[in-house]
C-alpha cells in the first residue's frame, strides 16, 4: 500500500475555472517527489489540497489508506515549506520553531530539547533570540526548514521554496534540502518550476501542464524519454530543439526528410514508422547535445550566436528556417563560421498530431 | 538654485512651521503656569516665571505694609496694602500663586518694619497652583474629565470593534459590494459631526442616551469606523495569507491562528486608528455641546470656560490638563508603532 494516494483529484475555482482536471498518483513513504509544471498549472493547487488549504472538488486523498480531505490542516500531520518562507514576524527564531511544538502540547523542555536539535540542523543556532527581520533570506529560508523539521512530520510538503532565493544560495539550500531529506527520511513533495531544481533533487518528477499529469518519471526518464513534446520543450536547459520532417520508405529503408537533410533510421523506430507514419510528417526532437559537430555531420549550416559557457559552448544555427541551439564540447568555434551538423543516436521522435512520442 | 539656497529656504520653511506651532503653545503653557497679576502684565514673558521678586515696605502714617512686584518692564509695581497678615496671605495666593503661612510673612514683612527700610523677597510660586484652583473654580471639572476619559475609551472601544470588523470583512471575504461599503465608509468620514448629531439628538432622547457618554461616543464613533475600516482593511491585505496558512499547518486552529498570528500583526494599524478615535473624542466641543446637558466633557468645559470668564489662568491650566492625556496617549502609541513598524 503506498503511503500517500492521490484518486482521480480535480480542482474547480468559482465553479468554471479547472486549476486541476485530473491527477493520479502514488507515492512511496520516503520518496521526494517534484511537481514540476510551468505558473498556473495546478502544481501549488494540488500541494494545498493535500495541506488542507483547499479544498477538494472532486477525488480522494489517502494517507497511510485514510481518506483526509475532510480533516482540518492541523490533524493531517504535515508540515510545508512556503514559497515566502512565512515564518512570523512578531516571534524570535526559537518562538517560531517552538510554536507548533508548544501547539502539541509538548513540555517546555521537550520544546527547547527540540527546537535546538533542528537548530544545530538548519545551522541557525546562533539565531534564535532574533526575530527575522534581522535575518537574511537564506537564513529566514533556514528557520522555516527547522520549523519544518521540527515536527518531525510524515509529510514533508515545500511550495516553491528555494524561488526567492539569489541564485548562489539557491544552489546551496538545494543541497542542504537534499541531505536534510536523506538524514531524515521525511516523504518529500516539492513544488517548483526550475527544470534544475527538479532534476537535481527528486526520486521522482510530476511534470504538469494545464492541470494535467504530462508524464511521471525519474529525472533520467523524463529528460531522455520525454513523454510528450511538452516535456521536451520545458525540460532541459537549453531545451530540446524540434524539426518537422516527413517519413519517406526507400528500399525498405526508413528516412527522415527535411529540406536540408535526409537521416536513415536503422534503430528501435523503424518498425513503429513503417507501420503508421509511411509519408507522414513526424516531429525529430534533438537535445542540443545530441547534436555532432564534424565531418561526419549531414547538415551544412553556420554558426550564427556562440555562447561560451566555460565546460561548453552553445551554438545558435539554423536548419532550414528553425534555429536551434547546440551544445558543443569543441570550444573554437566561430560566429559565421560553416559548421556540419550531425545526431547521436538519442534523438525522440514525436506525433506531429498528439504531441505525443513515438516509441 | 543650488544646494545651499534650497538648504536655507528648506530651514526657513520649517523653522516658520516651528515657530507658529511653538509660539503658541508656549503662550498657552505660560499662561497656564501664571498668577493673575502676571496676565495683565506687559510686555509677557515667553517662559513661565517660577518667582516673584517683591519689595515690602512699612507705611509709618497709615500703619500697612505695601507689597510692591517687580513687573517685565522692570519696575516695582505697588500691589496691595494692609495691616494684617491674614490679608497679605490671601492676597498672594489669590494673586500670585504663592503660599505661604501667615507666620512666614509675619517673619519676613516685620524687618521692613524694625528698620524702616524696603525689604526685598524672592517668593517662589506655587506651580500646581493653577491647575488645582482650576478643579475648585469650575464647577464638575473633576467629573468633567472623567466624562472625556469614558467617552474616549467608549469611542475607541466602538470604533475599533465595528471597524475592525469591517476591515476584516472587506479584506478577507467575498462578499458583495464591497467597493461601495469602502467608499460610503469614506463618505461617511467626510460629513461634519455637528451635522450629524442633530438629528441623532432626537434618536438620542427616544432611546434615553441623551447627555450620556455612551451617546456621545457612538456619535464619535461614526466617521472613526469608516477611518478604522480603511486603515485595518489595507493591513489586513498587506499580511501575508502564508502566515496564516503556516499557522493552520502547523498545528493551530483557525481561533488561536487569528488570536496567536493575524490579531498580533495586525496591533499596530489598531493602535494608530485608537489614536485617531481617542483625539475625536478627546478634543470635541460642538458635539458635546449639542448633545450633552449636565454631563460635560473637559474640553466642553474648557470652551465655556475660556469664553466665558476673566480667570484666563485657570482656563489654560485647563487647556494643559487636556493636552497631557492627548500627549501622553499618543507618545505611548507612537513609540510601539515604531518598534512594530520600524
Amino acid at each position: 500500500m503506498s503511503f500517500l494516494k492521490l484518486e482521480r483529484v480535480k480542482k474547480v475555482y468559482n465553479k468554471t475555472i479547472e486549476a486541476v482536471k485530473r491527477f493520479d498518483l502514488e507515492i512511496e513513504r520516503g520518496e521526494f517527489v517534484v511537481f514540476l509544471g510551468p505558473s498556473g498549472c495546478g502544481k501549488s493547487t494540488i500541494m494545498r489540497m493535500i495541506a488542507g488549504l483547499e479544498t477538494v472538488t472532486e477525488g480522494d486523498i489517502l494517507l497511510n489508506g485514510k481518506s483526509i480531505i475532510h480533516l482540518e490542516p492541523k490533524d493531517r500531520g504535515i508540515s510545508m515549506i512556503f514559497q515566502s518562507y512565512a515564518v512570523w514576524p512578531h516571534m524570535t527564531v526559537y518562538g517560531n520553531v517552538a510554536y507548533p511544538l508548544k501547539l502539541r502540547k509538548k513540555t517546555k523542555e521537550e520544546v527547547e530539547e527540540i527546537v535546538n536539535e533542528a537548530a544545530v540542523i538548519c545551522d541557525i543556532d546562533q539565531y534564535l533570540k532574533r526575530y527575522p527581520n534581522q535575518l537574511s533570506g537564506g537564513q529566514r529560508q533556514r528557520v522555516a526548514v527547522a520549523r519544518a523539521i521540527a515536527v518531525k512530520p510524515e509529510l514533508f510538503l515545500m511550495d516553491e521554496p528555494l524561488s526567492n532565493l539569489d541564485a548562489k544560495l539557491r544552489v546551496s539550500m538545494r543541497t542542504d534540502l537534499k541531505r536534510i531529506h536523506q538524514d531524515l527520511k521525511s516523504t518529500s513533495i516539492f513544488v517548483t518550476h526550475d527544470q534544475s531544481e527538479a532534476l537535481s533533487l527528486a526520486d521522482r518528477i510530476v511534470v504538469m501542464n494545464h492541470g494535467y499529469i504530462e508524464q511521471i518519471g525519474t529525472p533520467n526518464e523524463i529528460y531522455h524519454e520525454s513523454e510528450s513534446m511538452f516535456v521536451a520543450r520545458f525540460i532541459g536547459s537549453p531545451p530540446s530543439n524540434f524539426l518537422d520532417v516527413k517519413v519517406e520508405l526507400e528500399d525498405n529503408k526508413v528516412f527522415l526528410v527535411h529540406s536540408t537533410f535526409k537521416y536513415e533510421i536503422n534503430n528501435k523506430f523503424v518498425k513503429t514508422l513503417k507501420g503508421k507514419y509511411i509519408g507522414k510528417t513526424i516531429v525529430l526532437a534533438v537535445r542540443p547535445e545530441n547534436f555532432t559537430i564534424g565531418n561526419k555531420g549531414i547538415i551544412k549550416t553556420k554558426a550564427t550566436i556562440v555562447e561560451p559557457q566555460g565546460s561548453h559552448i552553445v551554438i545558435n544555427a539554423n536548419i532550414g528556417d528553425v534555429e536551434v541551439k547546440i551544445v558543443s564540447p569543441i570550444l573554437d568555434i566561430l560566429p559565421n563560421q560553416e559548421i556540419m551538423v550531425g545526431f547521436t543516436e538519442s534523438i525522440g521522435l514525436f506525433d506531429k498530431d498528439t504531441e505525443k512520442r513515438i516509441k | 538654485m543650488n544646494s545651499v539656497g534650497k538648504r536655507i529656504t528648506f530651514y526657513l520653511i520649517i523653522s516658520t512651521i516651528l515657530f507658529s506651532v511653538i509660539v503658541p503653545m508656549m503662550y498657552l503653557t505660560t499662561i497656564a503656569f501664571s498668577s493673575a497679576v502676571e496676565i495683565s502684565d506687559y510686555p509677557k514673558q515667553l517662559l513661565p516665571d517660577l518667582s516673584h521678586k517683591l519689595k515690602i515696605d512699612w507705611d509709618e502714617d497709615s500703619n500697612y505694609y505695601v507689597i510692591s512686584r517687580l513687573n517685565n518692564s522692570y519696575e516695582y509695581e505697588e500691589l496691595y496694602y494692609s495691616s494684617r497678615f491674614d490679608r497679605h496671605q490671601n492676597y498672594l495666593t489669590t494673586y500670585l500663586n504663592i503660599s505661604k503661612t501667615e507666620e512666614e510673612l509675619e517673619d519676613d514683612f516685620i524687618v521692613a518694619r524694625e528698620t524702616g527700610e524696603s525689604v526685598y523677597l524672592k517668593y517662589n510660586k506655587d506651580i500646581f497652583n493653577n491647575f488645582i484652583k482650576f478643579f475648585e473654580v469650575f464647577n464638575g471639572a473633576s467629573a468633567a474629565l472623567f466624562n472625556s476619559v469614558k467617552a474616549a475609551l467608549l469611542t475607541i472601544l466602538l470604533s475599533m470593534t465595528l471597524g475592525g470588523s469591517i476591515g476584516y470583512a472587506l479584506a478577507r471575504t467575498k462578499i458583495k459590494g464591497k467597493d461601495a461599503i469602502s467608499l460610503g465608509s469614506l463618505i461617511v468620514r467626510m460629513f461634519p459631526a455637528v451635522s450629524i448629531s442633530v438629528p441623532m439628538a432626537i434618536l438620542l432622547v427616544k432611546f434615553g442616551m441623551f447627555d450620556t457618554m455612551i451617546g456621545l461616543a457612538i456619535i464619535y464613533s461614526i466617521p472613526n469606523i469608516g477611518l478604522t475600516a480603511w486603515i485595518t482593511r489595507s493591513i489586513f491585505l498587506s499580511i501575508n495569507r502564508e502566515l496564516e496558512e503556516a499557522s493552520l499547518v502547523f498545528g493551530a486552529t483557525k481561533i488561536q491562528t487569528f488570536r496567536k498570528i493575524t490579531f498580533p500583526l495586525v496591533l499596530p494599524a489598531f493602535a494608530a486608528s485608537s489614536m485617531y478615535a481617542f483625539i475625536t473624542a478627546w478634543n470635541d466641543t460642538a458635539v458635546a455641546l449639542l448633545l450633552t446637558n449636565r454631563n460635560q466633557t473637559l474640553a466642553l468645559l474648557l470652551y465655556k470656560a475660556i469664553g466665558g470668564t476673566a480667570s484666563l489662568h485657570y482656563a489654560a491650566s485647563g487647556a494643559i490638563i487636556l493636552i497631557l492625556p492627548a500627549l501622553l496617549f499618543t507618545f505611548i502609541l507612537k513609540n510601539y508603532i515604531n518598534k512594530m513598524w520600524g
